[in-house]
């Protein structure tokens, strides 16, 4: 009878936690991904070697507490950076001369707006002045998630400001960030739904990584890629932000 | 406290009992298997309704008969599908004009009812424009016509519902929501059989409102439009109180009305009627909003098939600009005293949207797909990116890959490539046949040979594909015979036993042995031959309508067994089914042994099993009857007794089924909303949504070789599930497993390269199947924490490379394209892409070695080179000793650049704190300088810029062009191979030199110093992979 009790317990606070708020579940969920730990944290580095049709390719991707960011990748020994963030300019290496190059004004305006989003949107969508709703529940994967609607204030869409919208999938049971999809918002893919799934939880100093991360359109194929290693707080050489194009 | 316990004690103990009781799913462990769609969209298919943003004229919505909602972003240039999860048979689509951008509302179930419409299942709403959407009830209403949302509350909609087309039903009328479709009160309602075909609201004041009602109703054998219910209301308080608006309209009965209010002034409104009297059909117009209608026009363009083109739209600034649907569209620029046609464009028009702020900009909804014109119609072009193509059939041939056949609703018969270089287009497809295609067959073993059929088989065509003869082979009444009666679909197939055999069902079983040249009769009248069911002449009501489409008391379906030809099962529209064991000599009437099908329910399908002679199943429609219960009985027994295998879990009503080809308990059936699986015989089923719209299946197909599932959809083209045999190994054990690797058979490496399709960005390109070595397996439980990881090992375990592993619950495929790791290469100034060429891997076995967490989980698999390949065995070992040599040279090259660079750097660097070195030391720069520009490309870009190439970029040349080919290298190849590799040999011989002497002085003077060594990696350590 006391385990019929504690499964009747356990089914009802199952069904009490329907009434949870999306403010609840995201804090539950900052919790899980580590909590206070975070606040010691400034930087992550996170590189893999990427293996696609046959060729390798060491990647890594440096992310600040204060927004600046790059991705580089290595071919044939030459270093080819992609979607840096210097504070000023967002900015990539062009593939066939080589240099550096800014993105259009959107992508910067939209970057430093998205500066403070560390270590994710979520963390702190209070301060940024973004509101967060519970849409219910969806499966993702088959995991049930609890479905949050981010509503990001606007964004650029070519020199128009248009609703920024992002949703949030949460695991009802373990809190973890499943998965985030937003709508892509131009070009031939307008108007369908980019998602990135998060996997291989791993703790790294305290908080949670998800070491697999996997990208695509809703409903067809994705790719992934695994890290290898993800440091916190690296030490990062600080010109390599820095746009050198003028 | 204590009853709440108590409840939740008991809520608890039945949570095991479900569980145990709970079936297996296939949809629930779906994961990566999805279905591919092949289209075709170049004749696209029918196109219900075309709503625009108010003053955005980027946002495009279409709403489909069978293929859904589709939203473009670019004005009409491409469009996307929002709306796959929910029924696809759509009725009219809304966007609130207080929130276009996000308030959008839609009404399933098509207002233009021929025969082969489909049904509705209510209302949706999106508040986010499209992304995710709701079921606002009205579920029974069957087809809703109109929805007018208040432009100043966005919680107040009128809908207008035409209801049921096949009985009676007390869900139609005009209904009201005043809390944003919460509840909803039908607010005018004129009787079961009378439905409201069109709800428009006053430009200026939304408390006026006109609803026109028709009185209507289909059987499967005759079509009545009109009575003395139909009519045209008005309201001027939102609804409350109604009066018929007929001043000036013609006396007696009516059939459909349309109705328009111009954009620009309220006043104005534009009426086609049909009308008792032929005389009287035509355009009415009324210029004080309603009060008086004068006569304008009765062209044939304005009254032809009301029930079809029932649709007036009027331009957004000019009240006299008027646009009527019809076979052709018909406009007006006076106000409705005379119309000339639209332009060049597919026939069939049902809806018309102006862009509100330019009118010159017009779409046009036709049977073919939407229509975009930037002259008013003027001129027309099509958007081709629409694959709302309606099969009624599919079947499928041997080749390979093996191509489909089928045909359309109102667009012809093809047949065209499952795959196809660069995915399957427009071009790929072939024409043959002409009106609405039905069923096409390829002829079993001369693949050039093709029959086809137009609509109540008056023709059948035999195409030879090659010489582009045709011959009509259709089967005439004998001498005595009565007249044959033909369904709308024709009955037609060809034989699994005698390929140069034919089978064509009227109401008796045609044979011919001989290709169709000559019919024999081998069966009397196997239909109940209901001579109240064969007035099609009558048809129509107000407006004959006997086009063929209700035929009825016809044979529907022809099943031979594949175990016994003698063994012929027949399903009729009205509802028999009829079995012979003797090739045709004697016939049983089996229906009465269904026990609990409802008489005369049209047989749709009847499916003879592959594992046993005696066993069939039989799959009944009753939809025409107005009955959406899924009917699928299972006979072991040559039909002697049946046992219904559907079960509440199948939503809608089914049309077509299949089992698979090794497995008997896997069985497919398609429904009006999508296709369901069960996994053990019948006894569960559940629904399947990877890429499976919930859309009709009029014809599923399984290919005998591939395991395809080839699903004719009616508005969504072909779907195929690519081995859809996988589902066999899905049991419930499979959920006490960790991991389940499912069996594979070898895959071959196909040799079939290509240089790509020719479509243009804004084209449909149906996707192709997997080409890769697939690595499947099952998860019980999704892995989201810990570390997950696989790598993929040859014959003598040798690593090969890594993959990325899927993690969901369920089926994952992971893929791999056969590519080995490439060779180190050399670094330049630029990059050369050839030299990062990766060698296909040699056919044997291989393992892949999954990771997760501490378990380690290994699965071996196979892969083979292609039987079909024109090289041999020594031919590949050839390009494969070649193809190694340069993969070698390519890594030595690498190391020799490495090492020059390396010493290249110490001696600058030495040069920095030593600015007065020797000379040697210059002199060793420069011969270092010099040597690396003879390999690699120190300068340029990686486009026009390129420096000339170096040896670098020669030898990846060769390599990546003997490495992809599958046959033995070229005597020219061959002498370039031999050419570059002696050059790599000098210039190795050179930096020898370069290290005895000027090296080996540099060395010294470092040594001298005390300085560290320059450190050179071995050639082993170098090469070592990241």
């Amino acid at each position: 009878m006391k385990t019929i009790i504690t499964t009747a317990l356990l089914t009802f606070l199952t069904v009490m936690s329907y009434a949870q708020t999306a403010d609840q579940i995201i804090n539950e969920c900052q919790e899980a991904l580590g909590g206070k730990n975070w606040d010691k944290i400034n930087g992550m580095k996170m590189s893999t070697v990427i293996e696609q049709g046959g060729m390798q390719m060491p990647m890594e991707i440096v992310s600040m507490r204060d927004g600046r960011t790059y991705s580089k990748i290595t071919i044939q020994g030459m270093e080819i950076i992609q979607g840096a963030f210097d504070g000023e300019v967002v900015w990539s290496t062009n593939f066939m001369t080589q240099k550096p190059e800014k993105a259009e004004t959107d992508d910067l305006e939209n970057t430093k707006r998205a500066a403070k989003e560390f270590p994710n949107p979520l963390a702190n969508y209070k301060e940024l002045g973004y509101t967060a709703t519970l849409e219910g529940q969806e499966d993702v994967d088959g995991v049930k998630c609890h479905k949050i609607k981010l509503d990001k204030k606007t964004h650029l869409v070519e020199g128009k400001e248009v609703p920024n919208i992002e949703y949030h999938f949460i695991d009802t049971d373990s809190k973890a960030l499943i998965m985030t999809e937003m709508e892509i918002p131009s070009g031939e893919m307008k108007g369908m739904m980019m998602q990135t799934k998060f996997s291989d939880y791993q703790e790294v100093d305290g908080v949670m990584m998800p070491f697999s991360n996997s990208y695509g359109i809703k409903g067809e194929e994705s790719q992934s890629i695994t890290f290898q290693k993800i440091e916190m707080n690296p030490p990062v050489d600080a010109e390599i932000f820095k746009y050198k194009g003028e | 406290m204590k009853s709440i316990l108590i409840t939740i004690a008991a809520l608890a103990m039945t949570l095991p009992f479900i569980a145990q009781n709970e079936a297996f799913m296939a949809s629930d462990y779906a994961g990566d298997l999805r279905a591919r769609h092949i289209g075709p969209a170049l004749m696209s298919g029918r196109i219900s309704d075309i709503e625009g943003h108010p003053t955005n004229s980027q946002i495009i919505w279409v709403g489909t008969a069978g293929g859904g909602v589709w939203k473009s972003g670019d004005g009409g240039l491409t469009f996307i599908p929002v709306f796959d999860e929910y029924c696809q048979s759509i009725g009219a689509v809304a966007l609130d004009p207080a929130d276009p951008d996000n308030n959008v509302w839609v009404g399933t179930g098509e207002v233009w009812t021929r025969n082969s419409v489909s049904i509705g299942d209510g209302i949706y709403n999106s508040k986010d424009g499209g992304k995710s959407w709701k079921n606002m009830g009205l579920e029974k209403t069957d087809r809703i016509s109109s929805i007018k949302i208040h432009p100043k509350n966005s919680s107040v909609i009128y809908v207008g519902a035409l209801g049921a087309l096949w009985g009676n039903s007390p869900h139609r009328g005009v209904y009201k929501t005043v809390d944003g479709g919460k509840s909803w009160e039908k607010i005018l309602f004129v009787n079961e059989t009378t439905g409201c075909s069109e709800l428009i609201m006053d430009p200026q004041n939304p408390d006026i409102l006109y609803a026109a009602f028709w009185e209507f109703r289909r059987t499967a054998y005759s079509f009545s439009s009109g009575g003395t219910n139909s009519g045209l209301y008005k309201s001027t308080d939102g609804g409350k109180t109604w009066a018929k608006i007929h001043n000036g309209f013609p006396e007696g009965k009516f059939g459909r009305i349309a109705v328009a209010v111009a954009p620009s002034n309220g006043n104005i409104l534009y009426s086609v009627i049909e009308a008792e009297n032929d005389k009287q059909k035509g355009l009415y117009r009324s210029d004080d909003a309603g009060k008086s209608w004068k006569f304008m026009n009765g062209d044939f363009g304005l009254v032809v098939r009301p029930f079809y083109f029932s649709r007036i739209t009027i331009d957004p600034k000019n009240p006299d600009i008027v646009v009527k649907a019809g076979l052709f569209g018909s406009l007006s620029r006076d106000g409705g005293k005379s119309f000339g046609s639209l332009g060049s464009m597919h026939a069939d028009i049902h809806d018309i949207w102006f862009d509100p702020n330019d009118s010159q900009k017009m779409f046009v909804a036709t049977d073919g797909g939407v229509y975009r014109s930037m002259n008013m119609g003027s001129t027309l072009q099509m958007v081709e990116c629409l694959p709302v193509s309606q099969f009624y059939h599919v079947s499928v041939d041997n080749r390979d890959p093996y191509y489909v056949y089928g045909g359309l609703q109102d667009n012809n018969s093809w047949f065209g490539p499952s795959s196809s270089p660069g995915g399957v287009e427009a071009r790929d497809w072939e024409l043959v046949g002409q009106g609405d295609g039905f069923r096409v067959y390829p002829h079993p073993t001369k693949p050039q040979i093709v029959y086809s059929e137009m609509q109540g088989a008056e023709t059948v065509w035999r195409y030879d594909t090659e010489t582009r003869q045709i011959k009509v082979v259709k089967p005439f009444a004998a001498d005595g015979d009565p007249k044959l009666r033909f369904n709308w679909n024709a009955a037609m197939t060809t034989s699994l036993h005698q390929p140069d055999r034919l089978y064509i069902g009227s109401q008796f079983l045609h044979l011919s042995n001989d290709m169709g040249n000559t019919w024999t009769k081998i069966s009397p009248d196997l239909t109940t031959n209901d001579k109240t069911k064969q007035n099609q002449a009558d048809s129509g009501g107000l407006s004959a309508d006997n086009s063929g489409a209700e035929n009825h008391c016809t044979i529907f379906t022809i099943a031979e067994s594949p175990k016994n030809e003698k063994t012929i099962w027949i399903g009729t529209d009205d509802g028999l089914v009829q079995l012979t064991t003797d090739g045709g000599k004697t016939w049983a009437n089996v229906t009465a042994n269904i026990i609990g099908l409802p008489a005369n329910t049209w047989c749709y399908h009847i499916e003879a099993s592959r594992f046993n002679e005696s066993t069939a199943y039989a799959i009944f429609d009753g939809h025409t009857r107005n009955d959406y219960n899924p009917y699928i009985y299972k006979t072991t027994d040559f039909g002697k007794t049946w046992t219904s295998i559907a079960t509440p879990e199948i939503k809608t009503f089914v049309r077509s089924f299949q089992e698979d080809i090794t497995n008997p308990d896997l069985l497919f059936a398609g429904s009006e909303m999508g296709l369901y699986i069960s996994l053990n015989g019948g006894k569960n089923w559940s629904k399947f949504t990877n890429k499976m719209p919930a859309v009709a299946i009029h014809y599923l197909e399984m290919h005998p070789k591939t395991h395809d599932l080839i699903a004719a959809t009616h508005g969504r083209g072909i779907i195929i599930l690519d081995n859809a045999d996988l589902l066999s190994e899905m049991k419930p054990e499979l959920l006490q497993k960790q991991v389940h690797f499912f069996k594979s058979e070898p895959t071959i490496m196909s040799e079939k390269t290509s240089f790509g399709g020719t479509s243009t960005e804004h084209q449909f390109v149906g996707s192709n199947p997997s080409d890769n070595a697939q690595i499947i397996y099952f998860l019980p439980k999704r892995h989201t924490f810990g570390k997950m990881t696989m790598e993929l090992f040859d014959a003598k375990g040798n690593y090969v490379t890594k993959l990325e592993p899927g993690k969901q619950k369920g089926i994952n495929v992971v893929e791999w394209g056969f590519s080995t790791r490439s060779p180190k290469s050399a670094k330049g100034k630029t990059l050369s892409g050839a030299s990062l060429f990766s060698p296909r891997a040699e056919a044997g076995k291989y393992k892949v070695r999954l990771t997760k967490g501490s378990d380690v989980f290994e699965h071996e698999f196979e892969i083979q080179y292609d039987p079909k390949s024109p090289f041999t065995l020594s031919e590949r070992q050839t390009q494969q000793k070649v193809t190694r040599q340069l993969y070698d040279s390519s890594e030595d090259l690498a190391y020799l650049v490495y090492q020059i660079d390396t010493y290249d750097e110490a001696v600058e660097a030495y040069t920095k704190t030593h600015p007065k070195a020797g000379k040697h030391i210059g002199l060793l720069n420069s011969k270092l300088d010099n040597l690396r520009d003879q390999l690699v490309v120190t300068k340029g870009d990686n486009y026009v810029g390129q420096g000339e190439p170096k040896l670098r970029e020669k030898l990846g040349d060769i390599f990546s062009t003997i490495g992809s080919y599958y046959g033995a290298p070229s005597t020219s190849q061959l002498s370039t191979v031999q050419t570059l590799t002696s050059e790599l040999e000098r210039r190795k011989t050179e930096f020898d030199k370069i290290k005895t002497v000027e090296i080996k002085k540099f060395e010294a003077d470092l040594n001298k110093e005390k300085l560290p060594a320059v450190n050179i990696k071995s050639k082993e350590e170098f090469l070592k992979p990241e």
